[in-house]
Parts: C-alpha cells; sequence; structure tokens
C-alpha cells in the first residue's frame, strides 16, 4: 500500500508545506504518490517528480483545479483514493478545507494536524490550543491526515525520479465559483516558512506602528506575524495571525513584541527554537515562554534594536 | 483590570444556603428558577467582566471632569453605558409594569455584586438611578409615574437623590433648599452638594429626586418634602422640552470613585428650577426612609463586592510573587507568597469574609423578597422584620469590613500595593466611600440599636437569634470535627450578642449604648455572617457533587468561625464595658 | 428560510486545560463550560441573516449530554428561535457530528447551516466539511464575511495568504472564522424569553447513526513545556545574546 499526498503549489511552484508532508509521509514508511492538481502546472508537476521520496507523481491539469475548490480537488482524489492506505494534506488553509471532505466520502474519521508519527497507524496530535497531546490509533483501512508542516523537517527538493502520469480531471462542481482574491503584496519571507519571525500584538496600539516591526524584519530577512488581538483591533490583516486558530509557526527566532502571551497565541508559536520577547508588563505570560525577555516600553525599544542590528 | 464573576459561589450561596427555591416558590417570583438564574448570573458574569471591568482603570486614571457644558464621563463610558441599558441590566428588580423583569431581589443583588466588583464607579449610577425609580414607584402619582418611570428603567434617564447640603449632611433635618409653590409645579431654590451622578454625560435626561422646604413647612423633620426635578423638562408627549434651571457648578477632586462624578448642585439660579412634588407635602423624609433599606442594602452589597475585586487581584498576585523560601510551597516552582502563612492568613480572611457579607446580603435580599411576596401575613411581618434587622448589618459591616479586606489586598502586594500600578490601591481607595454615604457606619449604628432593636424590644433580635442557635444545634449533630468547631464557637458568638442585646436594652442612658453601637454592628454582623457561614458548611457536606469544592467551602466556614467570631466575645466586653471610657474624658484634654 | 447553527459545549475559553491523571483526557469534571467561541460567532451571524430579513427562523442545534442545553438557551438568549438537543453521554468526533446534523437537517430542510470553523477542545477543524460533502452542499469554510447576491451567497474567507472569495449556491454549509463578526450580548429580558422557547430533545439512539468510528485515543499527555529564559537588561544584550548566545542572527 502506498500514500498519497495532495500537493500545494502557487505561482507554478511547490509551496514548502508539502516537503513537510513528505517528510510525514517517509516516517509513516510507504510508497509516496504526490498528486498535483492545478492548471496550467506542469511545472509543478516537473518539480514534484524530483523531491527526495516520492516515488510518482499524479497529474491532474484543468480550469477545475485552478483555485484550490475544496469540492473540486476533493473529488479528484476520490477517484484514486482506494489506492492508497494514507491520504496525506498539509494542515494549511487549503489543506484543511479538502481533507475533511475526502475522509466523510470515505466515511472515516479525518486526524487533524499530526505532529508526530508514531506508526502506520498511530500518530500525535495537539489538543485543546497545544495545552494537550492526543495518541490516536486509526484502525480503518484509510487514514485521512493533515500534518502540521511546523512539526516535521523539511523533506529534500532534489534526489528523487518519479514517474509522472496524467490523471483525467473530474468536472468542476456547479454550486462554487471562485471570485477572487485579496492577497498582501510582501517581498518579505512567508510567515510559516521564514527563518525569523517578528510579530506585533496589541501593545503595537495600531497599524502605523508595525512599520517599526517591517524595518526590523526587513534587517533580519524576517517575516511579520501579530496575535490574535492585534489582527482582530485591524491593526494587521488576518493573514498575519499565529495562534491556534492562525498559522503555526517555528522558526529559528520568534521576536514577539507587545504581545500578552495568551494560550492560543502561543499555541502557534511556541516550537520555535529560541523565543525573544520585549512586553512592558513583566508579568506577561509571554516571559514563561522566552529564552531571552526584555521588559522595556515597545516604542523605546524597537528603534533601538533597529539601530543595534545594524551596528 | 481584570474580573471573573465568582458565579458558582453566588450561586451556591443562592442556591444551596440562602434557598433561591423558597422565593422562587412565592407567587410572583415563580420565574426565578435556578436555571434562569444560573443563565442570569452567566451572561452577567460575561458583561461584567468583559466590559465594565476593562474600564475601571481608565475611569480611576482619567476620573469625570467638569467643564461649563457639563461632565464629561472617562472613555468608553457611554458605550459601555449604552450597552448596559441595550442588554436590559439596569431593568433587573423593576416591576414588569415599568418594564423591568420583576426578578427578586436577592437575584438582582447577585448580580448588582458583578457591577461593583468590577466597576464601582459605573456601578453607581445605575444603583442611584434604582433608588430614585424606588421613591418614584412608591410614592409618586400614577402620572407622574408614567412620565418618568420607564425611561428611568430603560436607562435612557438616569436618577440621582438630592439630600446633602453644606450644613445638612447626616442631619437632614436642617435642610434649606426651597420649594415655592407656582401653579401646578413647584420653583426650587438653593444648593445640593455631593451628588452622585448629578451631570454626566451618559444618558439623555437626569431626573432629580430633591429633598427641600415649602415656605409654610414646619421646622426640622417634619418640614422636608421630596420634589422630581427633570435636567430637561419633560413634554406631555415625553419628548425633551426645555432645560431646566439646575446646574452642576462643580465636581469633588476624592479619594477614590474618581469616574463617579460628585456634583454640587445649583438649583435656580435664574428663576428657580420647575420642581414637581412626589406625594404630599411635607412627608419627603418619610419617603426617603421607606426606600432607605434598599438603598443601604445596594451600598452593602458595594462593600464586599469591592473586596471581592480586590480579593482575586491579590490572590493571582501571591501566585505569582516569589520572596523566600516558603513554609507551605510543596516544591521549587511552588514558592509563591500565597505559602507564606501570613499570606494565606490575609487570603483566607479576604476569601471567607467576602462569602460571609455575601451570604448575610442574599439572606437579607431574600427576607426583603418574601417579605413582599409571601401568602401568610405573619410571615411577612416576620421577614419584613428580619429584613429590616439585617439591613444595618449589610450596610454597616459589609461596609467596614470590606474596607480592612481591600487594606488586607494591598498589604498582600506589599510595596506594589501602595503604588498604584497594581490597581490593588485602587480597591482601597474606592471602597472608603461605602463606610460613609447613604449614612454612616455610626448611623447605621443607631438604626441598629434603636429603630431596629430597642423599638420593638429586641423581638426580631431574639427571632434571629432562635434561627441561629437552631444551625448550632444542626452543626453539633455532625460528625465532622470542623463542624464541631463552628458549633462552638457560633454558639459562643450568639450567645454574647445575646448578652449584648440584653444589655442594651436595659440602658436608660443613651450615650452608653450609643458609644457602643458601631461594635454592636459589627459583632452581629460577623455572628451572622458566621451563621451564614455555617449553614454554607452544612450544604456543603451535603452536596456530594464536587467534594473538592465542598471541602473547601467547609475550610473556609471554620477559618471565618475560628478568625472572626471569636471577636463577637471581645465585642461584647467592648459594647458593655467600653462606654464609660469613650465618653467620660474631657474633651478640653483632647 | 430557515438556518441551523451548530453550538458546542466545550471547555470555556479562559480555563486552562488539564489532563487528567490516568491520562485518559482532560479533565472537565466541576469546570466552568461554555459555548466554543466559533460558535458564538455562528450564532451571531445567523441571527444578523435574519434579522436582514434574509431568513425566518434560527435553530440552534447541540449534540453532547444533557448539560448542552444550558449552551442551546444561550443560543436562544442571543436569539435564535429554538433548539434542538442530540443527547448522548459519548464524546463524539467530527465524522459521527456532521451526521448527526445531516440527520437534523433532512428533518428541518434548512437553507443554511452555520457551525464554527473548529471547536476550541479537539480543534478538529472538519465538521462543516464533512457535512458539505456529506449532503452535497456548497462549502464555505473560515468566514469572514457572508452576503447575499439573489440566491447564492458571496463568502470572503480566511486563507492563508489573506482573503479570497467564493460564490455558492444555497443550500450551503458555512463554517466561521474569527473576523465574521462580534458576537452579541445576551440582553436580559431575551435571557428570560429563552427559558420558554421550544427546545427538542433527541436521544442519539434514535437518530439512527453509528456513534463507533475506527479511530480512537490512546491516551493524552501534557506537551512538553517550554522553560523560561532570562530576562535582559537592554537592548544591547539583547541583540548580544541573540548573536553569539543563541546566534540566530
Ligand atoms: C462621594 C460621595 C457621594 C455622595 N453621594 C450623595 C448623593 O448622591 N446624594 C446625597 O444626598 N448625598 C450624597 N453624599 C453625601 C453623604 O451621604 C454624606 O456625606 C453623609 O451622609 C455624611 O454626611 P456629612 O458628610 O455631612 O458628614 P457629617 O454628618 O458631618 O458626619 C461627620 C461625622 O459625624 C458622625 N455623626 C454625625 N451625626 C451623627 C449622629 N447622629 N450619631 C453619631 N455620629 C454622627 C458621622 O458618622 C461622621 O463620622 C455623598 C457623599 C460623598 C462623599
Amino acid at each position: 500500500m502506498s500514500t498519497l499526498i495532495l500537493a500545494e503549489h502557487e505561482g507554478g511552484a511547490l509551496r514548502p508545506a508539502t516537503l513537510n508532508v513528505v517528510a510525514a509521509a517517509t516516517q509513516i514508511g510507504n510508497d509516496v504518490t504526490l498528486l498535483v492538481a492545478g492548471s496550467g502546472s506542469d511545472a509543478v508537476a516537473q518539480a514534484a517528480s524530483s523531491l527526495a521520496g516520492v516515488t510518482k507523481v499524479l497529474h491532474a491539469d484543468d480550469a477545475a483545479y485552478e483555485n484550490e475548490l475544496a469540492e473540486n480537488l476533493a473529488d479528484l482524489v476520490m477517484t484514486i483514493a482506494n489506492d492508497y492506505e494514507h491520504i496525506l494534506f498539509a494542515a494549511t488553509a487549503s489543506g484543511k478545507n479538502v481533507m475533511p471532505r475526502v475522509a466523510a466520502m470515505l466515511d472515516v474519521p479525518g486526524i487533524s494536524d499530526i505532529t508526530e508519527v508514531q506508526s502506520a497507524d498511530t500518530f500525535v496530535r495537539p489538543i485543546y490550543a497545544g495545552n494537550a497531546m492526543a495518541t490516536v490509533k486509526s484502525s480503518d483501512a484509510r487514514k485521512v491526515i493533515t500534518v502540521r508542516t511546523t512539526s516535521f523537517e523539511a523533506g529534500a527538493e532534489t534526489g528523487g525520479s518519479a514517474s509522472v502520469e496524467t490523471l483525467a480531471a473530474t468536472a468542476a462542481s456547479e454550486k462554487v465559483s471562485f471570485i477572487g482574491q485579496e492577497l498582501s503584496q510582501s517581498d518579505r519571507p512567508e510567515l510559516t516558512s521564514a527563518r525569523v519571525v517578528v510579530s506585533g500584538g496589541r501593545g503595537m496600539q495600531d497599524g502605523e506602528n508595525f512599520k517599526m516591526l517591517d524595518e526590523i524584519a526587513e534587517k533580519l530577512n524576517a517575516a511579520v506575524g501579530a496575535s490574535r488581538a492585534a489582527v482582530d483591533a485591524g491593526f494587521v490583516p488576518n493573514e498575519y495571525q499565529v495562534g491556534q486558530t492562525g498559522k503555526v509557526v517555528a522558526p529559528d527566532l520568534y521576536i514577539a513584541v507587545g504581545i500578552s502571551g495568551a494560550i492560543q497565541h502561543l499555541a502557534g508559536m511556541k516550537d520555535s527554537k529560541v523565543i525573544a520577547a520585549i512586553n512592558k508588563d513583566e508579568e506577561a505570560p509571554i516571559f514563561q515562554v522566552a529564552d531571552y525577555g526584555l521588559v522595556a516600553d515597545l516604542f523605546d525599544a524597537l528603534p533601538e534594536l533597529s539601530k543595534g542590528l545594524d551596528g | 483590570m481584570s474580573y471573573t464573576a465568582p458565579v458558582r459561589d453566588i450561586e451556591f450561596m443562592l442556591n444551596k444556603v440562602v434557598g433561591l427555591d423558597e422565593v422562587a416558590a412565592l407567587p410572583g417570583f415563580e420565574e426565578a428558577t435556578p436555571d434562569l438564574v444560573a443563565a442570569i448570573l452567566e451572561e452577567s458574569g460575561k458583561f461584567t467582566a468583559e466590559v465594565l471591568a476593562p474600564l475601571n482603570r481608565v475611569g480611576d486614571e482619567q476620573g469625570s471632569s467638569w467643564s461649563e457644558d457639563g461632565v464629561t464621563t472617562p472613555e468608553g463610558w457611554k458605550d459601555a453605558y449604552q450597552q448596559f441599558c441595550e442588554n436590559g441590566w439596569g431593568a433587573l428588580s423593576f416591576e414588569p409594569e415599568y418594564g423591568g423583569q420583576g426578578l427578586p431581589m436577592c437575584v438582582s443583588a447577585a448580580v448588582q455584586e458583578m457591577w461593583h466588583s468590577s466597576n464601582m464607579s459605573f456601578g453607581l449610577c445605575p444603583l442611584l438611578t434604582q433608588g430614585a425609580v424606588d421613591a418614584l414607584h412608591h410614592h409618586a402619582s400614577d402620572e407622574m409615574k408614567e412620565r418618568y418611570v420607564a425611561k428611568m428603567v430603560e436607562g435612557t434617564w438616569t436618577g440621582t437623590m438630592n439630600l446633602t447640603e453644606p450644613q445638612a449632611g447626616t442631619d437632614l433635618a436642617s435642610i434649606r433648599t426651597r420649594a415655592e409653590p407656582d401653579g401646578d409645579h413647584y420653583r426650587i431654590s438653593g444648593q445640593k452638594i455631593y451628588i452622585t451622578y448629578g451631570e454626566h454625560d451618559l444618558s439623555e435626561n437626569i431626573i432629580h429626586l430633591v429633598l427641600a422646604r415649602l415656605p409654610d413647612a414646619p421646622e426640622g423633620v417634619k418640614g422636608i418634602s421630596l420634589f422630581v426635578v427633570p435636567k430637561f423638562l419633560v413634554n406631555d408627549d415625553g419628548s425633551l422640552g426645555e432645560r431646566n434651571d439646575v446646574k452642576c457648578v462643580s465636581i469633588e477632586h476624592k479619594l477614590g470613585i474618581h469616574a463617579s462624578p460628585t456634583c454640587v448642585m445649583s438649583y435656580g439660579d435664574n428663576d428657580g428650577a420647575i420642581g414637581y412634588l412626589v406625594g404630599q407635602e411635607n412627608h419627603g423624609l418619610m419617603y426617603m426612609f421607606t426606600m432607605m433599606n434598599q438603598a443601604r442594602h445596594a451600598v452593602g452589597v458595594e462593600g464586599y463586592a469591592i473586596a471581592a475585586g480586590a480579593y482575586q487581584k491579590a490572590l493571582a498576585y501571591a501566585k505569582d510573587r516569589k520572596q523566600g523560601k516558603t513554609l507551605l510551597g510543596t516544591s521549587e516552582d511552588d514558592q509563591g507568597i500565597i505559602n507564606h502563612p501570613d499570606v494565606r492568613r490575609l487570603l483566607m480572611t479576604m476569601r471567607s469574609g467576602v462569602d460571609a457579607m455575601r451570604g448575610l446580603a442574599l439572606e437579607c435580599a431574600a427576607s426583603f423578597d418574601k417579605a413582599a411576596k409571601h401568602p401568610d401575613a405573619d410571615k411577612r411581618d416576620y421577614y419584613q422584620r428580619r429584613g429590616e434587622l439585617l439591613t444595618p448589618m449589610v450596610k454597616g459591616w459589609s461596609t467596614e469590613f470590606g474596607v480592612e479586606l481591600c487594606s488586607m489586598g494591598v498589604q498582600v502586594h506589599g510595596g506594589m500595593g501602595f503604588v498604584e500600578e497594581t490597581g490593588a490601591a485602587q480597591y482601597y481607595r474606592d471602597a472608603r466611600i461605602t463606610t460613609i454615604y447613604e449614612g454612616t457606619t455610626a448611623i447605621q449604628a443607631n438604626d441598629l440599636i434603636g429603630r431596629k432593636t430597642a423599638r420593638d424590644g429586641g423581638q426580631g433580635m431574639k427571632e434571629l437569634t432562635t434561627e441561629i442557635r437552631a444551625t448550632v444545634g444542626e452543626l453539633e449533630k455532625s460528625n465532622r470535627a470542623e463542624l464541631q468547631v463552628m458549633a462552638k464557637r457560633l454558639g459562643d458568638a450568639v450567645e454574647a450578642l445575646e448578652d449584648t442585646t440584653d444589655w442594651l436594652l436595659k440602658q436608660d442612658n443613651a450615650a452608653l449604648p450609643a458609644a457602643g453601637s458601631v461594635e454592636y454592628v459589627m459583632m452581629s454582623g460577623r455572628t451572622v455572617g458566621g451563621w451564614m457561614m455555617a449553614r454554607t458548611a452544612l450544604a456543603a457536606t451535603a452536596s456530594s457533587e464536587d467534594p473538592k469544592y465542598s471541602d473547601a467551602q467547609i475550610t473556609l466556614a471554620r477559618f471565618f468561625a475560628e478568625h472572626e467570631l471569636p471577636k463577637v466575645g471581645s465585642g461584647k466586653q467592648i459594647v458593655t464595658e467600653g462606654g464609660e471610657s469613650t465618653i467620660s474624658i474631657d474633651v478640653a484634654m483632647l | 428560510m430557515k438556518v441551523l447553527v451548530a453550538v458546542k459545549r466545550v471547555l470555556d475559553y479562559n480555563v486552562k486545560a488539564r489532563v487528567k491523571a490516568d491520562k485518559s483526557g482532560i479533565e472537565l469534571a466541576n469546570v466552568k463550560m461554555s459555548m466554543n467561541p466559533f460558535d458564538e460567532i455562528a450564532v451571531e451571524e445567523a441571527l444578523r441573516i435574519k434579522e436582514a430579513g434574509n431568513a425566518e427562523e434560527v435553530i440552534a442545534v447541540s449534540i453532547g449530554p444533557s448539560q448542552s442545553q444550558e449552551t442551546i438557551r444561550t443560543a436562544l438568549a442571543m436569539g435564535a428561535d429554538r433548539g434542538i438537543l442530540i443527547e448522548t453521554e459519548e464524546e463524539l468526533q467530527p465524522l459521527v457530528i456532521a451526521k448527526l446534523l445531516k440527520h437534523v437537517v433532512e428533518k428541518e430542510s434548512p437553507g443554511l447551516v452555520i457551525v464554527g470553523k473548529q471547536a476550541i477542545d479537539d480543534d478538529s477543524n472538519q465538521t462543516g466539511q464533512m457535512l458539505s460533502a456529506m449532503t452535497g452542499w456548497a462549502q464555505a469554510t473560515f468566514a469572514s464575511k457572508v452576503e447575499f447576491e439573489g440566491d447564492a451567497l458571496k463568502v470572503t474567507r480566511e486563507v492563508d495568504s489573506g482573503l479570497e472569495s467564493i460564490k455558492v449556491a444555497m443550500p450551503a454549509v458555512i463554517t466561521t472564522d474569527l473576523r465574521l463578526n462580534e458576537p452579541r450580548y445576551a440582553k436580559l429580558p431575551n435571557i428570560m424569553k429563552a427559558k420558554k422557547k421550544p427546545l427538542e430533545t433527541i436521544p442519539v439512539a434514535d437518530t439512527g447513526v453509528t456513534t463507533t468510528t475506527g479511530l480512537s485515543v490512546v491516551e493524552v499527555n501534557e506537551p512538553e513545556q517550554r522553560q523560561a529564559g532570562v530576562i535582559v537588561s537592554d537592548v544591547s544584550e539583547l541583540v548580544d545574546k541573540l548573536k553569539n548566545e543563541a546566534k540566530v542572527i
């Protein structure tokens, strides 16, 4: 038996998340098939075929897959689902959107957000915002899973030489159509794959002040994130949110600025290698997880930090 | 400042100790079932924690401010007040005929605790409105009620109580504000001071209830009448008309409750403010007295509510703050100062004290509920007596003890308690007013020894101590050692209280009882508090739902019995033996 | 049109979850339980849809123990018209929940089902999508805005790279994200009225849905704790530590 992964890609390239999912699949142990569904996605299929550990690439190219609509992707997966014991998705907005449909159609429970593969049928996943880790075991013939990407070291982009087979496209759903998107324009690295993340919280006071974080991010080649409070307050758009219900990140360095450190925020960043926190409230819970804490007014500390990074 | 409403403790006290079911069984209170009350407390807890508590600090720091154009409340208050009204919280206890919910006073008191714990300066506004509505409800004509009450219940208009004048504080007999008849209304002129929310920007209109004298009125207490003086006159169709001749000329700078504007009100700078007589001429003070119990009860609730807020703050700090190796810490990580026995003592005093005061206040409120709705007239009388007897204890003891507990909250914080940063100091400062307004503690004491004890020859007190003795009997039957301890302590306390009452009733020199009267309020408050805690312990023993919770209730009750009830005995000594030294000194030597 | 909202009773958002000593799960005895925050957003959205004249009735459904009635009452107090409790003492997985919701959907024929994108206890983020797949209705997850456009909906969704909008035919299943709305507080008169609103209880056995699945929890453990580090005295010390000690910049 083998494992099927729904690859994610955009702009003609695989999203880094897919490499983490391949790593999880490798731990499960069976052959790995990557399904590339897209429109005008030949280059992606080619790139997929060279990933280390991938034995086969199935490629379905059709306008139906252009915008990652869950209905269309799930229907496509279902045409081949019975050939696989494990069907894996990244625990991204896109993967979370599709996975449960596939599980429902196969009449098996979905297994969300695994952080560890204990064996081919036993996995660990966080519950209660990461305040507990549940070990779950599946006796179903098919295991439909999303993978928390930060928990698996990305596989190599080269070294494989999988065959690429074309897969017939399924009909597009008539019930749903894509209208458009408002994507943030940023030259910064993507939040979930950046090596350094600088995040701001309610303490930033307004969106304008996030420019101070941008300046520091620029110098560190970092991505900028935010706590839920900052997003809810409208300082920055939703895609900045790090936490239980936002993005989960695990960079080498996470700098939390003006973030108190609610459980729900910690759930999204506590696997970072090094955490630095700047907060004027010395009792802020963020200091309980920070490797380096600075009790200071961020409006004094940030300009200094920016200057300090030049030296 | 963060606040989590102690919903569970309140529910336990209401349901298992005070007996909400008995109240809900009364005709007219059928709706107040435990599940409904639970839902109300839950939502009130959410609202106060999320909307009112975050404004407590800004309120203190910014305060309300005065200008020629009026009084501006701190940032965010107007929105919060609007939400408060939209959500119907102001209307909780009022009669359904005015748009209220007609809930029992014990439920309303439980909810109001949360207003004051989260933000007392805010809570004062609806509290005063409630007082004004009560006065109108009981004494105004139907036409007058129709014109004012519904809007006040809604909260679109707020109410004030204008009693105090520079020369007339405790002694309202010396009120001088004048009311001249002028057709179907009166012209009011004079100055009132310390008027809470006398002017503000939270509501469209402010309905002032003003005590004043008619030109031909008899001297003293029998010559005071009560008037409605709206800030904006109200047209026959209910719309707002002209601005009345009443104005806030300044607001006070105070020790606490900075956001609650304490106004100097000037009436009749021009032609005299238009006022409308409530009820009959010269009955004003009497009307005030009929609603006094309610208002004093409400301030007593403030007393422990604010201590409840201070307790939460102190508890959190004590868990977090580390100083030296503790005697009670169980591990390296468990070294918060809460594990120093003395810090425990402070916290236990605060926690058990708040529970006991809450018990007293809810018991008192439930008595008034029964007095209002019990089908049996004798029972109504009995509970009216009980409610009236407990009221000066609720106001007198709970505010004094509340201040003491807030001071302990400061103590738990050490130096951080004295600096403003943590907010512990604010509770202490805010609490301080509660022993002063709505009748100082001394006035509660006069009320307790005079109107509530001497006047009925100690009957109400006797009924109370008889019930307490029955509880002592129940405690004695228990096989738990803690309850035996409580039986002993509560038995001793009730005996000391009875002895003291007997002594008081026998005195003919009024000065001696007066000298010990405040101590008598304290000892009766403590005894009833201890009674409520003992009943809590009995209820906890009978409840198997959550053994940990039950055990904690029993320990808190035992703590109260061991730490507060012994003071009743010394209270007896102070009252019965300490009067002479209090009054005999040559004042010239002081 | 009817709108169906699903509401789950979960450990209160502010209460820290504690793993039971026997590792069988989370301690839920005698701790505060509340409505899943995402479901509050779902109820709020349904009410706004009704208030805008786009629906006639809002039905709140919960699946859980009898105490879940309180959660339904909360929804009724916010303004939902009636409630349905599918009563079960078992902790059910999203697959089963979706099947039970489908059972209610078949009975009630709503035009719209709104559910939270995830429950903050098991954090699965599956139920809405599963229900959509089972009913064949259109799916609009992680919604941050819902607009009526004739007999279709325009839904703005929160995705990893920002926002996207899709058009879905009705009936549809929507799952809510945080920014969809800010749930109202229940008004006191409505809390009182909620008591009298109809609440139907259906034993789970009466639905004919099998409640067991092939997925079981082996054990639940505490996560690894991160140790607090050091407090640095100023920015230059921070920069120095990051450079020379942690070597991350
Ligand atoms: C912040 C604040 C808000 C207020 N809000 C209002 C309001 O909204 N409306 C309103 O009308 N008033 C209000 N007041 C006034 C308040 O009710 C009075 O201050 C209070 O009744 C005490 O009166 P006084 O200040 O004149 O003190 P005094 O009466 O001068 O008392 C001074 C001391 O003498 C004692 N004393 C006086 N008489 C006796 C006695 N017979 N027996 C024993 N001891 C006695 C008192 O206990 C006190 O210790 C407010 C006051 C404050 C400070």
